[in-house]
């Protein structure tokens, strides 16, 4: 095993770690009591948290800003399959075929998506005041990640380049925003269960005419 | 001293012993939900058109997201170890003088909580349950705008919001039940107070009594019709507001709670039945068991529900043909999206009214008002109140309904105000009041 998959390998350990660590600090905060008598079931707030609700004509705010949401998917995608990737590096695998077709497509869409949402980051005076300088690194690592994927996928020269950066990005997801990695499936869980114990999941509301 | 002046005196006169109890509060108040919503926001802004503030405002103090981020900043700084560490990496920053203000601006000033921004966030964060934390927090050191607290403080002082003598409220309620009796022909029409072993406690808005009789003898009508077994009560527990919900004082919400809980088991009844407002239903309903920490040994009801349960069950006939001007419903965020209460009062209005539009968008996507969060206390916001409330005006101008059914005392209020700023020129009535005039009396 070559030193820098040794670094990927601790740096993986270290974020799987540290967000656990952040999961137990969370949880640290104890439960909400629930002594009020539950109209729905929670249970099935969750599920439709995690499918119908996810999807974007669920959502008003995403169905206003389709091009923002669709190149977030994308980016999402694209750092997701470059990450797989990267496990497939570090087992000794490499894609082929189709699936290499697609995994280099969806990573360099992935990063101009990335780099899209830079943009816009910089651009927008509204989302630049929303921004810390933690936005603008979580970004630059994922995209540049992404971005690497593709190009190690073609040469071999670029693999250390590729791997030092998943090195920086591993350490770094626990540190700041990346961390909604993990954050996203706890939220996206309590926010099921509390509109689904009061009965408002699933819901039959619309924002269409 | 104008309320402007005396809230910048009280943050003027902050030190370092107030924020260390506001931080106690504020972390009391989060739970494992809180935590996991603190540390999942992106920033990606896409929360910004589901805010009422914002879509009148478009200002960055109106997005959402940069309201919680003021609060995450702080929770950052003193409960996480890079907000320790790094703290201009990660936009942490502590909770002094400069940001307790912004605090009170963005979570009193520019949020009426109806919890919208949630079921649009992207990731699924519930911003109202960190704001409430956010205003207890400002609470303990004395931040609460002072006529917010000024609500409160009368319903813990005289058992109701608007500080009616029980005596006051008693006749109110015998000149309400002559009325009735002229109404229906019927003299054993009764609004009954203090009747020991009913089956249903009524509750209601000391707006009805105070300024809207007709609301209360509506629904004294629809009882009527049904023949419920029914009381009110002529001591604290009638009043069913709770702005404990909106200072986010838990004790002092707790102590109003126990008003409708003591009546309860003061009278014997076996249902609490909570009259049309939003924030009451959310109050007794979903938030007193926990600030009492006790599951309530009586059945919690909005009258929404119990009229629909006489609609399904036949103990009274409604004839649309006597509501024949279009209305429209307004759905109260407390009641609907915080509440659960979406299709009860749908299938009533069906019943009662001729012609019934949906606004758009309607049920948990519905906008607010712009009254919810404790707004119509709080004068200081009354500009910003008003012109929030212009898509709650523009949804209605688009229904073309000329009345609009609102089924909270408070959206009343805004809605009301509304009217008068957008010229709306609509009628603005309870569901109570619909169904009431579209009764067909039993044989």
């Amino acid at each position: 095993m070559s030193p820098l998959h040794l670094g990927v390998l601790l740096a993986l350990a270290w974020a799987i770690l540290a967000l656990g660590s952040m999961h137990r600090k969370a949880k640290a905060f104890g439960p909400a009591s629930t002594f009020a008598k539950p109209a729905g079931d929670f249970r099935r707030g969750v599920r439709y948290a995690f499918t119908k609700g996810m999807a974007p004509w669920a959502k008003e705010s995403v169905m206003l800003n389709l091009p923002s949401y669709g190149a977030g998917m994308v980016f999402h995608a694209g750092v997701i399959t470059a990450l797989g990737m990267l496990l497939l590096t570090l087992a000794g695998l490499r894609p082929a075929g189709l699936a290499m077709t697609l995994a280099r497509l969806l990573t360099l869409a992935g990063a101009f998506a990335g780099a899209a949402l830079l943009a816009k980051r910089l651009v927008n005076r509204e989302l630049r005041g929303l921004s810390c300088p933690d936005d603008f690194v979580a970004n630059l690592l994922c995209t540049a990640f992404a971005l690497l994927a593709f190009a190690a996928s073609f040469s071999a020269a670029l693999a250390g380049a590729w791997l030092t950066e998943a090195i920086l990005l591993l350490v770094y997801a626990p540190m700041g925003k990346i961390r909604h990695c993990f954050f996203f499936f706890t939220t996206r869980y309590h926010f099921g269960a509390f509109f689904g114990r009061r009965g408002t999941f699933p819901p039959g509301g619309s924002f269409h005419a | 001293m104008p309320e402007l002046d005396q809230l910048e005196s009280r943050l003027d006169g902050l030190g370092e012993a107030d924020f260390q109890r506001g931080l106690a509060v504020f972390r009391a108040k989060l739970k494992q939900a809180d935590a996991s919503y603190l540390n999942s926001c992106v920033h990606c802004g896409l929360c910004a058109s589901s805010c009422h503030y914002h879509r009148m405002d478009p200002t960055l103090d109106n997005v959402p997201a940069r309201k919680l981020e003021l609060i995450a900043s702080v929770f950052k700084r003193n409960f996480t170890t890079m907000g320790r560490l790094a703290p201009a990496l990660v936009g942490a920053r502590p909770l002094d003088r400069e940001m307790a203000k912004a605090w009170v601006d963005a979570v009193f000033g520019r949020c009426s909580l109806c919890g919208r921004c949630s079921v649009n966030c992207t990731v699924g964060i519930a911003l109202p349950k960190i704001f409430r934390a956010a205003r207890a927090a400002l609470g303990a050191m004395g931040l609460v705008p002072s006529d917010l607290q000024a609500t409160v403080d009368n319903s813990l002082e005289h058992g109701n919001n608007m500080a009616m003598t029980r005596q006051d409220w008693v006749e109110t309620v015998q000149w309400i039940e002559e009325e009735l009796q002229m109404e229906t022909g019927d003299p054993e029409a009764k609004l009954p107070l203090d009747k020991q072993g009913a089956k249903v406690l009524f509750t209601v808005n000391p707006r009805e009594p105070k300024f809207f009789p007709l609301s209360l003898q509506a629904s004294a009508k629809v009882f009527w019709a049904a023949r419920e077994d029914w009381t009110m009560t002529a001591d604290n527990g009638w009043d069913l507001t709770n702005y404990g919900l909106f200072n986010c004082n838990d004790e002092q919400a707790g102590r109003i709670t126990q008003n409708l809980v003591d009546a309860m088991a003061r009278l014997g009844c076996k249902t609490l039945v909570i009259g049309e407002c939003g924030h009451g239903f959310a109050a007794a309903r979903w938030e007193g068991p926990e600030w009492l920490r006790q599951n309530f040994p009586f059945e919690v009801k909005s009258i929404l529900e119990l009229m629909d349960d006489y609609v399904r069950d036949g103990r009274i006939r409604l004839d649309p043909a006597r509501n024949p001007i279009p209305v429209t419903l307004h759905d109260p965020c407390n009641l609907v999206r915080h509440g659960g209460i979406c299709e009860a009062q749908r299938r009533v209005l069906r019943q009662a009214v001729t012609t019934f539009t949906e606004m758009t968008p309607n049920r948990e996507h519905n906008f607010c008002c712009g009254g919810g969060g404790g707004q119509l206390a709080m004068a200081r916001y009354k500009s910003r109140r008003l012109q929030a409330g212009g898509m709650k005006a523009q949804q209605i101008k688009a229904s073309g309904a000329r009345i609009v059914v609102a089924p909270c005392h408070n959206c009343i209020d805004q809605l009301s105000e509304l009217n008068k700023e957008y010229q709306l020129n609509v009628q603005i009535k309870t569901v109570a009041e619909m169904v009431a005039d579209a009764l067909v009396p039993n044989s």
